[in-house]
């Protein structure tokens, strides 16, 4: 079920990627940015809306929580830049490249108060197969 | 070459703001995070309007396909479908079928737009699909273990 649901995540990106690409490329990389977050944000009060759902601040959550929607901004505008020169599927690689780094060293360091995994150097061959597949999909 | 360290770059915030946003809505709420998600996203996209405006381009106002403004209610749909399987999978896991649907998705959408089929996109694609999994044995391999000790 769950596998399900991720595989539709995915897909779900890469057609997001393609939509706001087009956006991007019709009027420009900041006020898409904007569009894009603006028609997010209404969405989001429409589901609250709806659900009945309310929004409160508590001042014991720290503050850095808050900043996955501020740093997500940068994840859009790259997107929006390399749609324009890379197409859908090669930044998609190479955002997985970045991604799977980034999960080891979350897993290897527990950044952030995630449980910590130790690192098994056999992943190491995993991480080189992707590495060369990002090759050939770049360069060939 | 600028494009392709960007697109790394791009992962790595993906996976920060994935564990952040859940971390939020274990405290908040699932909605009410991803409220939060979008109500500092709008921000952060003003400010940079502001500071590092663009021309707006206007000549082709009027052919921009409907659908082009869509992809903010997709985003939302992909934050909170996200939420839910965040807590339920370990990242790595989570980050390969998602990599999957991304990858399948990406190379048909390159395919529409250029209507060519790449080769060695798909080879690629397959090589990094099957690194992924050879990842994934290694830690079901070791869950095991744990398992039976």
């Amino acid at each position: 079920m769950y596998n399900f649901l991720s595989f539709f995540i995915g897909v779900l990106i890469a057609i997001m990627i393609a939509f706001n690409g087009t956006l991007s490329d019709n009027l420009g990389n900041y006020y898409s940015l904007v569009i894009i977050h603006i028609t997010g944000f209404l969405v989001m009060i429409v589901i609250l809306f709806y659900k009945k759902l309310k929004i409160s601040f508590k001042n014991n959550i720290p503050i850095y929580l808050y900043s996955a929607g501020a740093i997500s901004v940068f994840t859009v505008m790259i997107n929006n830049l390399s749609y324009t020169a890379l197409g859908v599927s090669l930044p998609v690689a190479l955002g997985l490249l970045g991604q799977l780094l980034t999960s080891l060293a979350f897993d290897c360091y527990g950044f952030l108060g995630m449980p910590k995994v130790i690192f098994n150097k056999k992943k190491i061959i995993g991480l080189l197969i992707i590495t060369i597949g990002i090759y050939i999909m770049t360069f060939i | 070459m600028f494009y392709i360290l960007i697109s790394i770059l791009s992962g790595s915030i993906v996976v920060t703001s994935r564990i952040l946003n859940t971390k939020l809505s274990e405290k908040v709420g699932l909605m009410q995070s991803s409220f939060f998600n979008y109500l500092t996203g709008l921000s952060a996209s003003l400010i940079l309007l502001v500071f590092l405006r663009d021309k707006l381009l206007t000549n082709q106002f009027n052919t921009i396909p409907f659908y082009a403004y869509l992809g903010g209610l997709l985003g939302v749909i992909i934050v909170i479908l996200s939420s839910v399987i965040t807590p339920k999978m370990s990242s790595f896991y989570a980050t390969l079928i998602i990599f999957i649907g991304q990858l399948f998705a990406g190379i048909v959408i390159d395919f529409l737009i250029n209507q060519t089929i790449s080769f060695s996109k798909m080879v690629g694609g397959l090589l990094v699909i099957a690194g992924l999994a050879y990842n994934l044995y290694i830690d079901y391999s070791s869950e095991e273990i744990k398992k039976q000790a």
